[in-house]
């Protein structure tokens, strides 16, 4: 097998796992500050995925603008259902566990009452294809793989430098400290939980070219974003990213030697594995 | 001490009547399936709970489920066993997978428990879809499972008949795990759930009882796989698969996993909703979250506990209680 190939499945692999990343940064900066794991994630990709339909294919906005209005419709879709519903369950993890199921069969009941069953295709934004080095990918492809770590980069700085965003960080590591410290966990929560569903948003905005948009099109990706949040280390930006990675070669490469149904075992079967070395994941702390 | 005594035999006394008196009222199929569909479920969500009376939620419970009814379902076709043999047989190979399972992912607990144990059901329900075809039948099924033979002269191939079996069963099942529940082990599991640290400092084997918990719940789910699969003589890997999962956990959050009788409560309450919302088709599914969202926030520890809750409200009312007295955790 020449080298070529090899490379080739990897890149193949880091291209999709990029936006998955999203999703995951999503669910653990959720998880990190609410102490709660939302399974109505993908429902939120989901909706991002109908926002890009009715203004990008439908309505014919620029990509780039309906990708904005994605994510701050599913964020403030985020705000809502944080504000209505989880306010009141941070650490209660059965319970939540419980609601966000409800959240997801409603949204995905809704979703088909609302916009049909049917797939919806979406067209492509870029055509043709990039050779570098005898490696190839699509402009498309290319373009989605850019605009997600763009996303992350920009989540990192609002993370880092912004006070919204040092008031999340602060949450995340003791509520009550940082509650003593003038911090409004209430609006805190609602915005990170807006923030984290913005994310998903995003991606299903991105996503929706290369896949047709659907009521159940979450699935998927939510499934990847848990495989990527336990192996980085739940509650960790880092490990989400490097779990991602992690992901996306292991998934690139398995592609080479079984089928596309086969290569989905592989991520359990890294998750148990990582669970066994180290229980907290690669990048979770004590 | 004496109403501790008297509840758990009024209990099972109570779910042994409504089974004996089901078949007196109705010889109707489709009645018959549903009873026996809730039977079969209660034997799971109370073994579920078994384990979640020691503070883990096992999402791999059902593929216990799955290697008792693959296991029995085998042995039956292949090696020519009799299904009496192997209704124990295969829950003793569920029971016998569930040690090393149990052991390796009861070293990580809370989040990390929960997600460890998804992942490995994950792995048993691929393994059954894309591995060796030729004895799990693949994605298309094991088919032409035998219904179970004859035992005592007794012929066990109409629904009333099958029914009956599953009422045993499961009554069996829940004298054993209430016993278990009213006993040490039973107020072990609870200490622990509560305060896993504060039960290990007072010399309780915390690794060992969890591990039991999980074997022993393992075991009755490979039970109940075991009549699935001689009841619906067809098997799908997706049967073991996240869909039923979850619904067991919502049958025993809903109901309240405080008490024992918590996942009787929502099991029964659950399924008959399931089939009364039939009715109302693309609403079904939406209306069933709405139910779960509102069920949660109104109701955070479960059906079983809104008697409680409402004896408490009503004194706070009256001005006999103050109001924190209902922040408790269920007994």
């Amino acid at each position: 097998m020449s080298s070529e190939l090899l490379v080739q499945a990897l890149l193949n692999g880091f291209g999709l796992a990029m936006v998955y990343v999203l999703v995951a940064l999503g669910l653990t900066l959720i998880f990190s500050i609410l102490e709660i794991i939302n399974f109505a994630h993908g429902e939120f990709y989901m909706l991002g995925g109908y926002v890009t339909y009715y203004v990008y294919a439908l309505s014919g906005l620029n990509y780039f603008a309906t990708l904005v209005l994605a994510i701050l419709t599913v964020g403030v879709a985020g705000v809502v259902a944080e504000r209505l519903i989880f306010h009141d369950l941070r650490g209660k993890a059965l319970n939540a566990f419980i609601v966000s199921l409800g959240l997801l069969w409603v949204m995905q009941a809704g979703a088909q009452l609302a916009f049909g069953v049917l797939d919806k295709p979406v067209p492509s934004a870029f055509s043709g294809v990039v050779r570098v080095l005898g490696l190839v990918m699509s402009v498309e492809r290319l373009v989605v793989t850019l605009s997600a770590i763009v996303l992350i980069v920009a989540l990192y700085l609002f993370l880092r430098l912004s006070r919204p965003g040092r008031a999340m960080r602060a949450v995340a590591q003791d509520p009550d400290a940082a509650a003593l410290q003038g911090v409004n966990i209430d609006a805190v929560s609602a915005l990170g939980f807006g923030v984290g569903c913005a994310l998903a948003g995003g991606a299903g905005g991105l996503l929706a070219p290369l896949f047709a948009v659907s009521p159940a099109m979450g699935a998927l990706p939510v499934v990847k974003a848990f495989i990527i949040i336990i192996v980085g280390g739940m509650g960790s930006l880092p490990g989400a990213v490097l779990g991602g990675l992690l992901l996306g070669g292991v998934e690139g490469l398995g592609a080479l030697f079984m089928g596309s149904a086969a290569v989905n075992i592989l991520g359990f079967l890294m998750v148990i594995v990582v669970l066994l070395v180290r229980p907290r994941g690669l990048v979770g702390g004590a | 001490m004496e109403r501790r005594a008297a509840a758990p035999v009024a209990g099972v006394g109570l779910i042994a009547l409504a089974a004996a008196t089901l078949p007196l009222i109705t010889r109707d199929s489709y009645y018959l399936d549903v009873a026996t569909t809730i039977l079969m479920n209660l034997t799971l969500t109370m073994s579920f709970r078994l384990q979640v009376s020691t503070g883990q939620i096992n999402m791999a419970h059902i593929s216990f489920m799955g290697i008792g009814a693959y296991a029995s379902a085998l042995l039956v076709t292949r090696v020519g066993l009799s299904f009496w043999a192997t209704l124990w047989l295969g829950a003793l190979v569920a029971a016998l997978l569930a040690v090393p399972i149990g052991s390796v992912a009861l070293r990580v607990s809370g989040p990390y428990y929960f997600l460890i144990t998804f992942a490995f059901s994950e792995v048993v329900r691929l393994f059954f879809n894309n591995f060796f075809e030729g004895l799990f039948g693949g994605p298309s099924g094991l088919v032409g499972i035998p219904k179970p033979g004859r035992l005592l002269g007794l012929v066990f191939d109409g629904k009333p008949a099958l029914y009956g079996l599953m009422a045993v069963l499961c009554l069996i099942v829940v004298v054993a795990l209430v016993r278990l529940d009213y006993s040490r082990f039973g107020l072990t599991a609870g200490a622990i759930r509560q305060a896993d640290l504060v039960a290990e400092t007072l010399g309780v084997n915390v690794f060992r009882y969890k591990l039991t918990a999980f074997v022993l719940g393992s075991f009755v789910a490979g039970l109940a796989g075991v009549f699935f699969a001689h009841f619906r003589q067809v098997l799908h890997s997706s049967d073991f698969g996240l869909e039923p999962m979850v619904l067991l956990v919502v049958f025993t959050v809903i109901g309240g996993t405080g008490s024992v009788w918590g996942p009787v409560i929502g099991t029964i309450v659950m399924t008959l909703a399931s089939e009364l919302l039939r009715e109302l088709h693309h609403y079904e599914i939406l209306v069933f979250g709405a139910v779960l969202i509102l069920t949660m926030l109104f109701a955070p520890e479960g059906l079983v506990a809104l008697s409680g809750a409402a004896r408490r409200r009503l004194r706070r009312l009256r001005g006999r209680a103050p109001a924190q007295a209902g922040a408790g955790l269920a007994p």
